[in-house]
């Protein structure tokens, strides 16, 4: 794609980004909507992202993950001296923060990864699905749900492996500890301001369960020695004959 | 056709599109709140955050020992009763069940600490006991539920002498089968960690949920909604179900972190090494009639997730019935509402004393 040939060399990068995102639109429409001209199996057009990118260094932001791959809160912290002082709790709970921010990005990073690979092979998917079935360039609508077929494929299959699921797990228990920390923050704050803490409000809990199960027991046991026993009622059978059958509702 | 020609047509279904989307969002102003459960019923028993309701007749009894229905914690149990034509509740109520329902309610803080013995031999074992004594009868017919039918499964094991009769719906027995996402995602959560800081919102469990199938449940099933004809009915189906979807209880962290890392990560029911209540919780111990009930498109809970209760289960009456729907289709589906309250009570009609 040659860009220069519509944005004057000067334009504003959004207006360059934008103007390469609409192209890379085209072209992809093109291949959808003519399946012998689509390179099936080919590179997604994603050279508009450059455009992006460049925006993004022009606003002042890290164009790539080299950002996010350099960063290494820990080694931040190891040149640093030990946390000291009258605030040396607090330092070490936005340490910990850190720590785990800087984790969460990376895993988030293998996310993203995920699913643009889980992207690719969905429109890969659609591409192969046009090519052998036209009725699918019939409607927006067709090749739409298509896609959203291709994707769901793409992404079970993706979703069932272990990879994923570690990674499903690593970012859930990131963010469990980050709001741990952040909790005692907070804890910290509701002193300052007198509130209840959450290890009393915990601790109120805790006494309301004991209570409400020692009422419980003694509710039950009360009841055991002095109501009388059913009269009536339905009695229970006798072993019936072995079955175990198999059936489908439908049948 | 050209990439011109298909250019024109795409414009000109987009517009068509934008005016029928435009169309079914003025038909959705006007619908305004939905309501939910509306089949007649009363609070008969209720225990801090737990109710217990009874639900008014609708024919002739069909002289069953009562059913009470125990449903899953991490959802609302008024998809049973979603609407008046599509109502597992009220089906049973026209066959001439008498129905129960047991609603957890929504967790607060106060049930940090409560630990799932408590859900299990606690309140629903009382739940249990006041329709015994309110019946005047020695057993129930129980119906569990999703996660409830685990639950009726742990508590029907433990408690035999209550059970004439046990359903279980969509229930997954065995946690840890190749189909089952859920569980895959579940084994390295460190659910100790997850429940630390308190009851575990629902909004995580609507994202573990949605994450399941992200494109259908974030993308298309809005796209879909918006190409509608503005029929009222069907917005009005679309909604009530879009409420239960989101309307998804906090979960008490301890119960919640014992029932993953029992079930889901150590798989303890089916091996015969779940605890409950200082008790041991074995599947063979079950010896009344069982029907397992379990749909062949579910993606919560996998068939071969509830499929293998026949080989655990001690009672030599055992049925199986797979019903061609996924899990909400279970309750709600025309396919479900026409054979499955049919052949439930068929089933408790041949069984009865």
């Amino acid at each position: 794609m040659d860009d220069s040939a519509t944005t004057p060399a000067q334009a504003p990068p959004y207006l360059k980004a934008w103007e390469d995102y609409v192209a890379a639109c085209q072209v992809l429409f093109e291949r959808l909507t003519d399946p012998a001209a689509a390179d099936v199996g080919g590179p997604t057009p994603l050279a508009f992202l450059g455009s992006w990118k460049d925006f993004a260094t022009n606003l002042g932001m890290r164009p790539d993950s080299a950002a996010v791959d350099g960063l290494n809160p820990q080694g931040m912290f190891a040149s640093l001296l030990p946390a000291l002082g009258y605030s040396r709790e607090h330092q070490e709970i936005g340490r910990r923060m850190l720590e785990l921010t800087g984790k969460f990005q990376r895993r988030y990073a293998d996310f993203v990864q995920q699913s643009t690979e889980i992207g690719r092979s969905a429109l890969q998917a659609t591409h192969r699905q046009a090519s052998n079935d036209e009725t699918l360039l019939a409607t927006p609508a067709a090749i739409y749900d298509a896609w959203i077929d291709s994707a769901e494929g793409a992404y079970a299959q993706a979703a069932h492996g272990e990879p994923f699921a570690r990674l499903m797990a690593d970012l859930c228990n990131i963010l469990s500890g980050f709001k741990i920390e952040r909790g005692k923050l907070l804890e910290a704050l509701a002193r300052q301001f007198d509130w209840p803490s959450r290890a009393e409000v915990d601790s109120l809990h805790r006494q309301v369960r004991t209570l409400r199960s020692a009422a419980a027991k003694a509710k039950g046991a009360a009841k055991a020695k002095g109501a009388a026993k059913p009269t009536t009622g339905l009695t229970r059978r006798g072993k019936r004959k072995t079955r175990k059958a198999t059936r489908r509702a439908d049948r | 056709m050209t990439a011109n020609e298909s250019f024109a047509r795409l414009l000109q279904d987009a517009a068509a599109m934008q005016e029928r989307a435009q169309s079914a969002l003025r038909a959705m102003r006007d619908i305004g709140e939905v309501q939910v459960g509306l089949s007649e019923k009363s609070c008969v028993y209720a225990e801090d955050r737990i109710q217990l309701h009874r639900y008014a007749p609708l024919a002739r009894s069909a002289k069953l020992p009562p059913l009470l229905i125990c449903y899953a914690m991490v959802n609302r149990p008024y998809m049973l009763d979603l609407q008046p034509d599509r109502s597992l509740i009220r089906e049973l109520l026209s066959l001439g069940v008498d129905v129960y329902l047991l609603d957890w309610g929504y967790p607060d803080g106060s049930d940090r600490f409560t630990p799932l013995t408590e859900y299990v031999c606690g309140y629903l074992g009382r739940c249990v006991d006041f329709i015994l004594e309110q019946n005047a009868v020695d057993a129930l017919n129980l119906l569990g539920v999703c996660q409830g039918g685990t639950m009726s499964l742990c508590y029907a094991a433990l408690e035999r002498q209550h059970i004439a009769n046990l359903i279980t719906m969509v229930s997954p027995v065995d946690f840890k089968t190749p189909e089952n996402l859920l569980s895959k995602w579940a084994q390295h959560i460190d659910v100790g960690l997850l429940t630390q800081s308190g009851n575990v919102p629902g909004e995580f469990l609507n994202l573990v949920y949605l994450a399941l199938m992200p494109f259908r449940l974030t993308q298309q099933k809005y796209v879909n909604l918006l190409q509608m004809e503005s029929d009222r009915g069907q917005l009005e189906n679309f909604l009530r179900m879009e409420k239960w979807i989101f309307d998804s209880p906090d979960q008490p962290a301890t119960a919640f972190r014992e029932f993953i890392q029992w079930f889901y990560q150590e798989n303890r029911l089916i091996r015969g090494e779940l605890a409950l209540d200082g008790r041991q919780v074995l599947l063979k111990n079950i010896q009344c009639p069982v029907l397992n009930i379990y749909a062949a498109n579910d993606h919560l809970v996998p068939p071969s997730a509830s499929i293998p209760l026949g080989a655990h289960v001690g009672s030599e009456d055992y049925e199986a019935l797979q019903v061609d729907v996924g899990h909400i289709g279970m309750y709600v589906s025309g396919k479900a509402r026409k054979n499955v309250p049919a052949a439930i009570v068929r089933w408790l009609l041949e069984r009865k004393p």
